[in-house]
């Protein structure tokens, strides 16, 4: 085996027994690199003529090095994208349309569970194919939430999650939660209990007065000691609110309850997204892709692999849920969670299929993730009080029409 | 070079020419002088062959892209597309931009506060290296191991562990004075000392230098000091500071420059998630620029602030050469 990969020589390029080697780019931790690895030998053992180059980076990390190697025109063959950077890229001509990979058969886009299928298309082009999905959710510390004697269920109001954080400050001696303000995807789900969205095709779908209402609400609730004290927040970093004991609960991906459990003391669990009007959540199921580049010398194996990782049930079981819930129905029976919190994942998943709030995802321009970073940290500027709400709001359109281009 | 060679074979420059016309004729350059001037050219061509390496490393790392990046700074370019031509809209945007503006105050009040604060530590420390004590080749060493692994991102994260809520520097405040500041790092209104503290614990280097300099005034300026009744301040004043003052100079000029360009401790210190410090307390002037350039993909704005950079350190660099003439003084022998 080592003979043969040194004789095909190195990047991308096909060696003189037809072996071919393609990079496959991809963010995340320690723990998802070994689970990636396992995939990968056992991928080349099933296809002894393709090769597999690895790299990865943090998140942030993981796309200045993918922009300036797209731009120098060497991105990775395969790479893991989010729906933040499909049309941003698209419109650089940097994606592959899988399109006619799929229909040559090479790549099936069958048997994905609730529609995701269609989650990469973007004005009629399959530029990603996703491997998990996974949902907002509110992560709280459950014995904290016993002790104080809150349950929440599904449906509950904003109202009824307000005086509930109120309840864990006031007898907890904890903050509420760790602060929603600058939880883009939260407020978006806020935003579309409210008939609006985020961003629209091609810019914001709300408007100052929106931002407004929702700033100034959270900025009385870090006055009141609601919201945990952003310096303290800021402090523990990368460490999360709820595992560092400053908040009993926390909006984030359903799927990052794992990590929790890894940082803190207590048992962690999943609580719905507060409603409007007692139903709608707002919610849909938000997903990883794994995307190519139009440059890729391969785009026949680049497919096969693709395939490969969204299908093949070992992987499911080796992946577990560490992307989201596996995106396609093979790989998700192939794998059935044994510990508490993936199991408690699936149910909270499971409970978001069955009671039919999810909608679809309202389109990502190109910039959003741009305008995401800008929404983070003015929020964090208003929940430290240097900038009023007015202030915060104002600079976070002006720097969102720049990333927008609108 | 080529001179010395003329200057070194000025008799044997060839044989008389045949048409000589006078005595007081020069030689006339023919064959001779021809082989001259093409083991000149020959000289220079090695010279130029052995610099080579520096002079190719010269045009393509530096001034080819340094040329690139002044063309950029007159474009709007994001790496993909090819830049469009925008004239000063970069510039007029960063004027009007106020997280640019925030970055040149954190800047300002970074090289402000810290470069006196180090360079008076070197120059402290210095001084008490420079007396006869035992062991001070060890203390030497000590105290300039700090700028030796200084750079390094590690040193930056271990600061960063130090400062924060709850370790050793929260607790010694608490201890101390009482006040409960709740950490450096995460709040606002403190990490940027940190940052200083961080950059003053880094005084080795200057201190090195501070320390040859005063090695080099004479001792019998102090016995004479001494005879005529000057204490130790008033020699410390009228003697040691004027006689170091080009060393000074040098390091005052050459830690300014450094502060400006302050990035990587700064992006540490600041936290992840390419933020620059909470409520951008330590978003230093590199520290955008980068975010710009690789995270909002704004080539072109971040080239122009580069250039605007290189003008503000220029104009510090003219103001300081300006007025060593009142603070300086070099030796007249030195001259």
């Amino acid at each position: 085996m080592g003979l043969t990969a040194a004789g095909c020589g190195a990047g991308s390029g096909a060696g003189g027994d037809g072996t071919v080697t393609i990079r496959y780019a991809w963010w995340g931790s320690d723990d998802r690199a070994e689970r990636i690895n396992e995939t990968i030998r056992l991928f080349e053992k099933k296809h002894p003529k393709i090769r597999v180059k690895t790299d990865f980076q943090p998140y942030l990390d993981f796309w200045k090095k993918f922009n300036t190697q797209a731009s120098g025109g060497n991105p990775p063959d395969v790479f893991q994208n989010a729906i933040g950077f499909l049309r941003k890229y698209d419109e650089k001509n940097v994606l592959l349309d899988l399109r006619p990979q799929a229909e040559a058969g090479n790549l099936r886009m069958r048997g994905f569970r609730a529609g995701l299928e269609k989650f990469g298309e973007v004005d009629g082009k399959l530029l990603g194919v996703p491997v998990g999905s996974n949902s907002m959710a509110l992560v709280i510390d459950r014995a904290v939430f016993a002790k104080a004697g809150i349950t929440p269920e599904p449906g509950w109001t904003w109202g009824e999650f307000q005086a509930a954080m109120a309840k864990i400050r006031d007898t907890q001696g904890r903050a509420g939660d760790s602060g929603l303000y600058g939880v883009m995807y939260l407020y978006d789900l806020h935003l579309r209990q409210h008939g609006k969205a985020f961003f629209t095709k091609d810019g914001l779908g709300f408007t100052e007065a929106d931002l407004t209402e929702w700033w100034t609400a959270a900025r009385a609730g870090v006055r009141s000691g609601v919201h945990a004290d952003p310096k303290k927040v800021a402090q523990i970093k990368p460490k999360s609110a709820v595992a560092g004991e400053l908040a009993a609960a926390e909006f984030t991906w359903d799927n990052f309850t794992i990590r929790y459990t890894s940082e803190g003391k207590s048992q962690y669990g999943l609580a719905p997204i507060p409603t409007t009007d007692g139903r709608r959540t707002g919610q849909y199921l938000g997903s990883l892709m794994l995307s190519a580049s139009r440059r890729t010398k391969h785009p026949e194996e680049v497919a096969r692999f693709i395939d490969f990782m969204v299908h093949d049930p070992e992987v499911g079981k080796i992946m577990g849920y560490d992307r989201g819930v596996p995106a396609t129905t093979t790989q998700y029976e192939a794998f059935t969670p044994t510990d508490e919190v993936n199991r408690q994942i699936a149910a909270y998943e499971q409970q978001l299929v069955d009671s039919g709030v999810l909608e679809p995802i309202t389109p990502h321009p190109a910039g959003a993730d741009v305008a995401e970073a800008a929404f983070l940290r003015i929020a964090e500027d208003m929940a430290l009080g240097k900038r009023s709400v007015a202030e915060a709001v104002a600079q976070f359109f002006t720097e969102a029409k720049t990333a927008l281009g609108s | 070079m080529g001179n010395t060679v003329t200057q070194h074979r000025p008799a044997s420059s060839g044989p008389p020419a045949k048409g000589a016309a006078g005595p007081a004729a020069p030689p006339v350059p023919t064959g001779g002088a021809r082989a001259h001037r093409s083991r000149r050219r020959g000289d220079n061509l090695a010279g130029y062959l052995f610099m080579s390496p520096w002079l190719a490393g010269f045009l393509l790392l530096t001034a080819g892209p340094m040329v690139a990046s002044l063309y950029f700074a007159f474009t709007d370019y994001d790496l993909f597309d090819a830049p469009r031509w925008i004239g000063l809209k970069n510039f007029t945007d960063m004027f009007a931009d106020p997280r640019w503006r925030t970055s040149v105050e954190v800047t300002l009040w970074y090289v402000v506060i810290g470069t006196p604060l180090k360079l008076a530590a070197a120059l402290g420390v210095a001084l008490l290296l420079n007396q006869k004590r035992r062991g001070q080749s060890f203390y030497r060493a000590a105290f300039y191991a700090p700028s030796l692994i200084g750079a390094s991102v590690s040193v930056a994260i271990v600061w960063k562990a130090i400062f924060s809520d709850d370790a050793i520097v929260d607790r010694a405040q608490r201890a101390l004075f009482g006040v409960d500041v709740g950490g450096w790092t995460g709040d606002p209104d403190w990490i940027l000392y940190s940052l200083v503290a961080l950059t003053v614990w880094q005084f080795g280097a200057p201190m090195v230098i501070f320390l040859a300099g005063l090695k080099q005034v004479p001792r019998e300026l102090y016995e004479a000091a001494e005879v005529d009744g000057a204490g130790a301040w008033r020699r410390f004043w009228s003697i040691t500071l004027p006689m170091i003052s080009p060393v000074l100079f040098f390091n005052v000029l050459l830690e300014t420059i450094h502060s400006f360009q302050i990035f990587g401790s700064a992006y540490i210190l600041g936290g992840q998630g390419g933020t620059c410090g909470p409520a951008d307390a330590t978003l230093v002037y590199t520290c955008y620029l980068y975010v710009q350039g690789f995270e909002n993909s704004r080539m072109g704005f971040a080239s122009a602030m580069a250039w605007m950079l290189l003008l503000a350190v220029g104009l510090v660099t003219a103001v300081l050469f300006w007025s060593q003439r009142r603070w300086v003084h070099y030796e007249e022998a030195a001259r």
